[in-house]
């Protein structure tokens, strides 16, 4: 079996909470541990704040596009924008250990989903795919 | 998210009640900054009890309100963090940084 489907989002962080409610009502009808499913929510909170902020630099005005894809094995969650190109190479986190405001959201990311990728042959704007084995 | 501010024998009590997530961490950073230069030698501590949620603009928040108690001579700790809230300051290794207590009594040993 497998389930997908698509939501489209203002680029604005007021619709964070609705991205968070999808995520975790997902969890709930998918039988997804507790635990990993705050993770998921912050994850994909994240994957979008960083759109907000470096893709469209704070521009409320444009889209977010978010497609989850489930399976009994996998959990696959595809944000596209269309803002500034993102770096795969500067994509890191800084040092946990360099106390200093930001720079946390891409190890919130990476911590819960096990494949981290941008799809290099999106033209236009950012395609993250992001992959969580569920066994 | 909803914010309350409560004196406590002359020390600031911060209780937040809800999300703290990008849209609303702009007005916690405003109010966490105002009352730290306005708690000079005070005690700022910040009730998470009703905290349901934080992300990466959340503690941003607070790393900024941690740099400026450094210099106001004052002392920011934190109490009552609900499990899933603590993990995400342990995950960032913030919990070695921020004074983190389970109760207000036991942040004042009392």
């Amino acid at each position: 079996m497998k389930d997908s489907f698509k939501i489209t989002i203002p680029s604005h962080p007021k619709f964070l909470s609705i991205v968070r409610s999808i995520t975790s009502k997902i969890g709930e009808i998918y039988g997804i541990n507790e635990t990993i499913v705050n993770d998921l929510k912050l994850a994909v909170d994240e994957a979008c704040t960083n759109i907000i902020r470096h893709a469209y630099k704070g521009d409320t005005t444009k889209k977010i596009i978010l497609k989850y894809k489930l399976s009994p094995i996998q959990i696959t969650v595809i944000l596209e924008d269309n803002g500034i190109k993102a770096d795969i190479n500067k994509l890191k986190g800084r040092n946990l250990d360099d106390i200093k405001p930001g720079g946390l959201g891409i190890h919130f990311i990476k911590r819960v989903f096990d494949v981290f990728m941008l799809d290099e042959k999106k033209k236009k704007g950012n395609r993250l795919i992001l992959i969580k084995h569920l066994k | 998210m909803k914010t309350e501010i409560i004196e406590i024998k002359g020390n600031k009590k911060l209780k937040i009640t809800g999300d703290i997530d990008m849209h609303t961490s702009p007005e916690l950073r405003e109010i966490l900054l105002s009352l730290i230069k306005n708690s000079r030698n005070q005690c700022v501590c910040v009730d998470f009890s009703d905290v349901t949620y934080i992300d990466s603009s959340g503690i941003a928040t607070f790393v900024e309100g941690l740099k400026a108690i450094r210099t106001s001579g004052s002392r920011l700790f934190f109490y009552g963090l609900p499990e899933n809230i603590m993990e995400i300051f342990r995950f960032s290794r913030l919990d070695r940084v921020f004074e983190i207590y389970r109760t207000f009594e036991d942040a004042f040993g009392i």
